[in-house]
């Protein structure tokens, strides 16, 4: 045993002394604290004589082998097999990059995308397991957040339209709302025959097209909720025959006037709309559940 | 060859960096080339929707507001679909904005009508209680600039072929045209024509009186603009 293997024995023995002086005491009956102790030892023993080997190597190896062509200024360079390691190193990055290229990149590389859509494919999962059966209240809470985001922009927090820039939804119709619609027909909520305009409006009463006064008295009829006589024949006569005679509407035929239902709020949803105030877009972003619940929130809005 | 290089240090950089370059060009110029191209439904600007743009970057709009969905289902759920590189191929420049003082706009179009913005824009906070954005009642009587408008619509179409007077595909399977007209007087003629169609939704009786008169208003360029974002 000479000097330097003497030495590599003694620093070894010193790391690992120093090792357990460290952590020793923290060793108790934690196998993977053992674990990692055996795995100190190793490391220190394999690292000392590998590097002895190498000392010992550039002490005692002479130049020799063959030198290459090449020489800079006098200074040549011998020419050396490539170490086995090296090459199955070498070879084997050559078919990983072909995997990479071929597959590797195109079919696993991470995408933003990718996880954004798992992100709401998840997101959904839940939602509609969370929201599967939901009561009435639960409905309405649900589309009162939704209208806040959505609807309050224009229809105000409240709901009244802000000063008529938007279509006030605490009551049903409003009397301009009504008078608009009457002389000019409607026809965006997808039903399959749109409302006429006044001149095609009779009266079945008395079998003319509906008059300037009868128009008054049946606005400030369907405004007022449809209480009173002042109106109401010419509602019986004109309005009745598609929207009924409660004003609750007909399935394809005609929605309700008389009150907002679930129905109804989905068909604006669905189409948008534009009257005396203005335009409303479309909104077909929102899931089927969120229409349902804003179709609940609005019917009780004006309850 | 390797040892010619070898001796010629300065071609040996460039051998080196071709050979690194190559797999960045081979993973980036394809996708980015792909990207690029204007998403099917993209339109150029027409001549009242771009002075409207004009009125939107002189009025530093994007100061505050962004025109940049980005993949979250938040702000999906909020703005609607994520923005594609491919929707901004006639925005000179981008307006992507780096700042949210105020919500983002990229798709204000699908959600908000001209007669909200004529209310928002004379008095945000009696539209949106808590609002800080100032009012921008100047829009209402300064005049737009059509003429540069009309001076960029031909420069890209020119410079940039940008696809004016061409069927454009649309995303239901249509064909569209955006229309240059031939001179300034015809680009006029047509703003003027967009223009009466948007004051018509409006309520503002000194706008509609200047549109009546052959004048178009900022405010009406702007939400020609504010319109056409989808």
């Amino acid at each position: 045993m000479n000097k330097l293997m003497v030495f590599g024995v003694v620093f070894v023995a010193a790391l690992l002394g120093l090792t357990w002086v460290i952590a020793g005491g923290q060793m108790g009956d934690d196998i993977v604290n053992k674990l990692a102790m055996l795995g100190a030892v190793a490391t220190a023993t394999i690292a000392i004589f590998v590097a002895l080997k190498y000392i010992r190597q550039m002490q005692t190896d002479k130049a020799s082998g063959k030198l290459a062509d090449e020489n800079w200024d006098g200074i040549g360079e011998y020419k050396n097999e490539l170490p086995f390691g090296w090459a199955v190193i070498f070879l084997g990055l050559n078919i990983w990059a072909i995997w990479y290229f071929l597959a590797g990149y195109p079919v696993n590389a991470y995408s933003q995308i990718g996880e954004y859509n798992e992100d709401v494919a998840a997101h959904d999962a839940k939602f509609e397991a969370q929201h599967a059966n939901m009561d009435e209240e639960t409905l309405k809470e649900m589309g009162g957040s939704i209208f806040i985001v959505q609807c309050a922009p224009c229809h105000g927090l409240q709901a009244d339209g802000i000063d008529g820039k938007a279509a006030n939804l605490t009551v049903r119709l409003e009397e301009k709302t009504i008078k608009h619609v009457i002389n000019n027909g409607q026809g965006m909520l997808g039903y399959p025959a749109p409302m006429p305009d006044r001149n095609g409006l009779m009266n079945m009463n008395t079998n003319a097209l509906i008059t300037d006064a009868e128009i008054d008295a049946v606005a400030k009829y369907v405004a007022g909720g449809m209480k009173g006589t002042e109106g109401a024949d010419v509602f019986a006569g004109t309005c009745a025959a598609c929207h009924g005679p409660d004003g609750k509407g007909m399935e394809m035929v005609a929605p309700s006037i008389a009150d907002f239902n679930p129905t109804l709020v989905a068909d604006v949803l669905k189409h948008g709309k534009k009257g005396a105030i203005g335009a409303m877009p479309a909104f077909n972003n929102l899931t089927e559940v969120q229409v349902k619940a804003l179709g609940a929130y609005v019917t009780d809005l004006s309850k | 060859m390797f040892h010619w290089l070898e001796k010629h240090p300065f071609f040996f950089a460039v051998a080196v960096f071709v050979v690194i370059s190559f797999a960045g060009l081979i993973e980036i110029l394809p996708n980015f080339a792909q990207a690029s191209q204007p998403v099917v439904g993209t339109k150029p600007y027409s001549t009242l929707e771009l002075a409207g743009r004009h009125v939107y970057i002189k009025n530093s709009c994007n100061a505050c507001h962004s025109q940049l969905v980005r993949p979250f289902k938040s702000e999906t759920d909020r703005y609607g679909h994520y923005s594609l590189s491919g929707e901004y191929a006639y925005d000179r420049p981008f307006l992507w904005g780096s700042k949210r003082t105020g919500p983002d706009l990229m798709r204000v179009g699908n959600y908000r009508t001209t007669d909200w913005h004529e209310n928002h824009m004379k008095d945000p906070a009696a539209v949106v209680p808590g609002s800080i954005m100032p009012a921008y009642r100047w829009l209402f009587k300064n005049t737009a600039d059509i003429d540069t408008a009309y001076a960029e619509q031909v420069t890209v179409n020119k410079v940039f072929a940008v696809p004016y007077n061409a069927e454009i595909p649309m995303a239901d399977g249509s064909k569209s045209t955006v229309k240059l007209a031939a001179t300034l007087e015809e680009a006029h003629a047509d703003a003027l024509e967009e223009a009466k169609a948007i004051a018509a939704d409006m309520k503002d009786q000194d706008v509609k009186d200047a549109v009546a008169a052959g004048q178009i208003p900022e405010i009406v360029a702007l939400i020609a603009y504010m319109n056409s974002l989808k």
